[in-house]
């Protein structure tokens, strides 16, 4: 079982790889798509390369969740309702959901794509847990 | 002239016509290519020792290009054997030709299953390994009747047309991993499958195409070659015709 320290750095080698971004770019805080300019093909990509790197299977919407937009009871009128708030906490454990119902725009949920909820995920993840 | 040395390519329905053709085209250019074939055992034979006498070594794998399985497990082992698979020519094709009001349901589904879940099949198998390599040439096969249409081919047209949308959408997603994704969409061409047509109108067809000849399989896969080469990473979601002038129009 690696260590965080450990799993972060193979992480940001991954980021490095997938994004072509700097080294130092890539902090635990930084989100992917507002920090790191990862576009939705990238976020296939990162999967792919995480699950070579880490010798793991990571099922579609495990690490990366679909999008919640097209349900009404999730989304309302641009803002994540309290049952998406909800839905994400389960789909997401590995997320800080706590910071993004503070301000729950659609909009923002990208913000919950960081390189911390990457680690988090694998740390779940190769712990045995189901993420 | 495209150098392939050291380039991976497979190609589906490759056996015969069109298909017969990009094989010879991309393994004299020095590509390492694997062909798939539905059941033309002797014709596929045929391709491979033609070639071990030029010293090119081709593979034949007979396979359903509908069947999604087969598709991911023939890619799947090319990947494993080549470490590498730059170049996809989804070729396969078959007509089945009726007007719309006697058409079966099955004469639909044969086209549209061969022709575009076929490109889907083999497109979604060789992402994964062409985005980690960052780079890939894929080239699928239309028609101009995509575009123009012919008395008897909706379905076949229709499935061109489909070929054609997924070219440009797929273009665009990959674009940014080095991977293009293009089309070419051939005219009349002199193959079996156009034989029937062939024999009905060969002079009506001349007179309609301006070059006054009927398109040779040699002539489409040089136009697949150059697509598949290294040169053209700056040209994506394309349609390029190749058909004497027949779709130009005026006089």
């Amino acid at each position: 079982m690696p260590t965080a320290e450990e799993i972060f750095t193979k992480v940001r080698e991954t980021l490095v790889d997938a994004l072509g971004v700097d080294d130092d770019e890539v902090t635990p805080e930084a989100t992917l798509v507002g920090d790191l300019g990862a576009e939705s093909i990238d976020f296939l990509d990162i999967v792919f390369r995480l699950e070579k790197n880490f010798s793991i299977k990571i099922p579609r919407g495990e690490l990366f969740p679909e999008s919640l937009a097209a349900d009404q009871t999730l989304v309302k009128d641009g803002v994540v309702t309290p049952q998406g708030i909800a839905e994400l906490r389960s789909r997401m454990p590995h997320a800080d959901v706590d910071k993004f119902a503070k301000n729950p725009k659609v909009e923002n949920i990208q913000e919950l794509f960081t390189v911390q909820m990457i680690v988090n995920f694998l740390q779940n993840k190769l712990a045995g847990g189901s993420a | 002239m495209t150098n392939l040395e050291g380039r991976t390519a497979l190609v589906t329905g490759g056996s015969r016509g069109i298909g017969c053709a990009i094989v010879h085209a991309l393994a004299r250019a020095g590509a390492r290519v694997a062909f798939v074939y539905q059941s033309n055992v002797e014709a596929a034979e045929r391709l491979v020792s033609e070639l071990a006498r030029e010293q090119l070594t081709v593979t034949a794998h007979q396979a359903d290009v509908r069947n999604k399985d087969a598709a991911d497990e023939i890619v799947r082992a090319l990947v494993e054997s080549w470490e590498r698979l730059d170049i996809l020519v989804n070729n396969a094709g078959i007509i089945r030709d009726s007007l719309l009001a006697t058409m079966s349901p099955e004469q639909w589904r044969d086209v549209l299953d061969t022709n575009l879940s076929s490109v889907f099949n083999f497109c979604q198998a060789v992402t994964r390994p062409m985005m980690s390599a960052r780079y890939g040439r894929i080239v699928n096969m239309s028609s101009v009747a995509a575009e123009f249409g012919n008395k008897g081919q909706a379905n076949y047209a229709a499935s061109k047309g489909g070929v054609e949308g997924f070219t440009r959408c797929l273009a665009k997603e990959l674009a940014s991993r080095g991977i293009t994704v293009n089309a070419v969409a051939p005219g009349f061409i002199d193959t079996d499958m156009t034989a029937a047509v062939r024999n009905a109108a060969e002079a009506e067809i001349k007179k309609a195409i301006p070059v006054r000849r009927l398109g040779r399989p040699e002539d489409v896969a040089q136009a697949v070659l150059f697509l598949a080469g290294e040169g053209a990473s700056y040209i994506t979601g394309q349609i390029l015709k190749v058909d004497g002038g027949l779709t130009l129009g005026g006089f």
